[in-house]
């Protein structure tokens, strides 16, 4: 129905494009292009080239019909609105449909489910164990879009396996290294030159037609077609009416006119007024149906006429299996321009008839196209949102094709509907702001309109669907009201329309879940991610399964499930790849959630590479939970480098307008940066700051995260009893999450070694180990402090073991307990450049005294004993 | 930026409203077409339009302002 879903196996008009178009009665054998062809096929690869009418179809269709091609001939023909994922998913289809892939393409992805680098290298791999040629025509390959299906199929050429022969027909040359296969042998061209008609083969075209002029004739329309396939046939069409053909080519060789412009004049004007009026009329649309064009001309005979134009051989041809006719090109342009001169005005009219023929047989993206052609803005939107388009559009179902076709649409356009198509289109780019915008204006229109004769379901429902996804970039209040509202208006929806549009329901609950994960209510948050993943079974729900996967697995990590956390970004990353989720729909969440595990367990050279690709993705910066949380773990990095200005400044290039938990968050990252370096006047202030409007103090259960924080920087204040006092506050909410648990028994530990009770202070810590070993959580010790290390002497080496062993997979590295400062990394620095302690001291205007002094505490907080392991250490750690 | 292609041929005025945004002008054995063009992609918009009518140019030069 759409471009975006897939077409089923059963629709003709698929059909037609994937099988060899038949060949047309008249046609001329040439023989001298049949073996160029048979010769060309034998090679990977051959093009045919030539402007319109060159008859570049025709011979390669012709050729596919003769019986020469080195195997079975798989024909692709692509639509100028098909993407680059329509396009191969139609190339598998073709394959499957003549059942020539190996187990029957299994491991390969249905017809519209997927496209990608990923699926390139399975089918390449696939066409490999071919156990014969195969040729793969794409007839049309201008009409497919660009660069990026040009460069599908050079990755084919170069790694599918001598089985694949690719025949390409084409009016301008392809972006592929042409020059390359040039040199290499490789190619075989057909270029307009080859395709013209030479005298002779003009003669017999004519002959098909029933027409037998002289050889002075012949060779004068050859010489003024130059030997145009499409200009030959329109002179023989010309002659037929005429009946004179030496006539005719008197008048047409003394013409100047341009020889298409003169040509399709002559066939044209030469139809009864009834025909030329139904072939001007239809050229606004892109095929023609019988009833369709009654529907333009206002009569009842374009199925007779459209029948005639077919056995007369005139540029009409029936798309085969179907009711549909398609004119060509050539003739389509030229008819189009008639009827503006003709009849100017018409145009936009017969558009809007069109929209509402293809909507009345449920053709929603054909009905989208009619209307905003015929600037019909109103019925555009109002179909739109009565199909639940604002849901294919959030759930990138859309290909970009219908956010084009709205592009257009003035922002003045009335009713609720025309706001709701934009609010979705710009949520869907991620600008909630100016979506936001656009729902109140919808809200207010819907509200007015309902004292006069109500809305209907349909826009009701895309409104507190959208208002419900809105809310986590809002203060996220409002979200369950937002969510239970949804599900009502699910129910008041034709339940037909629902089962059309799984991703309705998919996207309320990852709606829902977003709302709770940026009100901090981390315990729900969890199940319902899990409901939506549930809730996401078919094709038409990859990407909300993947933002879903995504923000679960950053819940976890921020909750210190690692392990899950690690799995379910995996998932999410999988998604993606698997079906081609195009990258800039895609979500950070996931790479996220990974650099999230990875900064816990002290690996911050590969929580950077995560970093550095969530960095990528829109939504990390735009959706306000991913936008705070990607600063805490920048921060995090900058801080285990010890340095403490960058850490605190990505915090501050965070803050504005974030709202509620996401605030929280950094805050207690910036607590926690002016606690490293021994500012806890500042970590409390830090944690004490009133948050933006809205934000609140409400007492949610993330906030046991605060507390803690609080009681560190007490502690650090030298007031231990206070943070004890804090802490035991903090642990009688309901279970703090793993982090804050670790956190709570360290700072105990440390306030009994404080105390002097070394064995309990030991006790503590085996248990926070124990606590933190699962999930190998290695942060919270790390930062604690040098005292931890005095600490850990006493505590059986297995139970602390795992803490310096390193992540799995990498070499043993060593933790950075305790940040150098700005001096310290200096003098670090001039060491690694074999500089003795005097050049040191001479290049800092330092005592030679303190520089030793200096590298006395870097190798402490290093753990190491000497200058060279000291730097060693320290190119680990990223600090040179 | 105003560009101006040369046609092979007379281009009737009928064809040449498939240009409305083009100026025509009919020269012995050729027609220019002259107008502003958009940017690249407009440019490359009117090639393929060309080209869809059969029509083949001669000669496309970027006028001066």
């Amino acid at each position: 129905m759409t471009a975006a879903s897939p077409t089923p196996s059963g629709d003709p008009l698929l059909a037609a494009k994937l099988s060899v178009p038949p060949v047309l009665r008249g046609l001329v054998s040439r023989r001298r292009l049949l073996d160029r062809l048979t010769e060309g096929t034998n090679g990977p690869l051959t093009l045919v080239t030539g402007p319109a009418g060159a008859g570049k179809t025709t011979a390669v269709a012709s050729w596919a019909h003769h019986g020469t091609a080195p195997g079975p001939v798989v024909w692709v023909t692509p639509d100028r609105e098909d993407s680059p994922r329509v396009f191969w998913a139609h190339v598998l289809e073709a394959f499957r449909r003549r059942l020539l892939l190996p187990d029957g393409g299994a491991g390969l992805p249905r017809a519209g489910d997927s496209a990608g680098r990923a699926l390139l290298v399975r089918f390449a791999a696939a066409l490999e164990g071919l156990a014969e040629p195969v040729v793969l025509v794409v007839d049309g390959l201008d009409k497919a879009p660009g660069r990026e299906v040009a460069a599908g199929l050079e990755f084919l050429v170069d790694h599918a396996g001598p089985g694949l022969r690719l025949l390409l027909t084409s009016r301008v040359d392809p972006l592929l290294p042409l020059h390359r296969y040039r040199a290499e042998g490789r190619l075989c061209e057909l270029r307009g030159a080859e395709l013209a008609f030479t005298p002779r083969e003009a003669a017999a075209l004519l002959r098909g037609h029933g027409l037998a002029p002289g050889g002075e004739v012949v060779a004068g329309l050859t010489r003024r077609t130059e030997g145009w396939a499409a200009g030959l046939r329109l002179c023989a069409l010309a002659v037929q009416r005429s009946g004179d053909p030496a006539g005719f080519a008197t008048s047409y060789l003394a013409s100047e006119q341009a020889v298409a412009d003169y040509l399709l004049a002559e066939v044209l004007d030469a139809q009864p007024a009834a025909a030329q009026e139904l072939l001007a009329r239809t050229s606004v649309l892109d095929r023609v149906h019988p009833e369709l064009a009654d529907a333009l001309t206002g009569r009842a005979d374009a199925e007779r006429i459209l029948d005639r134009l077919v056995r007369d051989n005139c540029f009409v041809q029936p798309v085969a299996g179907t009711r549909w006719f398609r004119v060509h090109p050539l003739f389509a342009g030229v008819l189009h321009a008639r009827l503006r001169s003709r009849w100017p005005g018409l145009e936009p009219v017969l558009h809007r008839r069109a929209a509402r023929w293809f909507a009345a047989s449920g053709q929603l993206t054909e009905t989208l196209v009619h209307a905003a052609a015929a600037g019909d803005w109103p019925y555009a939107a109002g179909e739109a949102v009565r199909h639940l388009l604002a849901g294919r559009l959030l759930a990138g179902l859309d290909e970009g094709r219908i956010d084009a076709l709205f592009s257009g649409m003035p922002a003045d356009v009335p009713g609720a509907e025309a706001a709701l198509v934009t609010a979705a289109r710009l949520l869907a780019r991620h600008d909630a702001a100016a979506a936001r915008r656009w729902v109140l204006r919808a809200e207010r229109r819907v509200r007015h309109r309902e004292a006069a004769a109500g809305a209907g379901p349909e826009v009701r429902l895309t409104l507190a669907l959208l208002r419900l996804l809105l809310a986590p970039h809002g203060t996220g209040s409002g979200a369950g009201a937002a969510a239970r509202r949804t599900a009502e208006l699910m129910a008041e929806v034709p339940a037909y329309r629902l089962k059309e549009h799984p991703e309705i329901e998919a996207l309320r609950c990852h709606g829902r879940a977003c709302a709770l994960l940026a009100a901090g209510r981390p315990d729900e948050t969890r199940a319902a991610f899990e409901e939506t993943v549930r809730a996401c079974t078919g094709e038409a729900t990859h990407l909300v399964r993947h933002a879903a996967w995504g923000r679960l697995a950053l819940a976890e990590a921020v909750r210190g499930e690692l392990t899950a956390a690690a799995d379910h970004a995996a998932r999410a990353l999988d998604v993606a790849e698997r079906q081609g989720i195009p990258e800039d729909r895609r979500s950070g969440a996931g790479q996220l959630a990974l650099a999230t595990v990875a900064c816990e367990r002290c690996d911050f050279p590969t929580a950077r590479h995560h970093l550095a690709l969530a960095a990528e993705f829109t939504d990390t910066a735009a959706d306000p939970v991913l936008r705070a949380e990607r600063a805490v773990v920048r921060s995090r990095v900058e801080l285990a480098h010890g340095r403490w200005a960058a850490a605190s400044a990505v915090l501050d290039e965070a803050e504005p307008q974030v709202p509620g938990w996401p605030a929280g968050r950094l805050a207690v990252a910036r607590s926690a940066v002016a606690l490293a370096r021994g500012d806890p006047a500042a970590a409390l202030s830090a944690l004490h700051r009133p948050g933006p409007p809205g934000a609140g103090r409400a007492a949610v259960p993330g906030d046991a995260s605060r507390t803690v924080a609080l009681a560190l920087a007490h502690l650090a204040a030298g007031r231990p009893a206070r943070a004890l006092r804090l802490v035991a506050a903090a642990d009688a909410c309901p279970a703090p999450d793993l982090p804050d648990r670790v956190r709570i028994g360290l700072l105990r530990a440390r306030a009994a070694a404080l105390a002097g009770d070394r064995p309990a202070a030991r006790a503590l810590l085996g248990e926070a180990l124990d606590a933190a070993a699962p999930e190998q959580l290695r942060r919270p010790f790390a930062e604690a402090g040098p005292w931890l290390r005095h600490l850990l002497r006493d505590v059986p080496p297995p139970a602390a073991r795992w803490l310096t062993a390193g992540p799995p997979g990498r070499p043993a590295g060593p933790v950075l307990v305790e940040a150098l400062s700005g001096r310290e990394r200096e003098v670090l620095a001039y060491a690694a450049r074999m500089m003795s302690n005097e050049e040191i001291a001479a290049a800092l205007h330092l005592s030679v005294n303190t520089v030793k002094t200096h590298l006395r505490s870097v190798y402490r907080k290093l753990g190491t004993s000497r200058r060279r392991e000291a730097v060693e250490r320290g190119r680990e750690l990223h600090l040179l | 930026m105003r560009y101006e292609f040369r046609v092979t041929g007379l281009v009737s005025p009928a064809l040449a409203e498939a240009f409305p945004e083009l100026e025509r002008e009919p020269v012995p054995q050729q027609t220019l077409f002259r107008g502003a063009v958009t940017d690249e992609a407009h440019l490359f918009g009117l090639l393929t339009r060309f080209q869809d009518l059969g029509l083949s140019i001669e000669e496309m030069r970027r006028l001066p302002e």
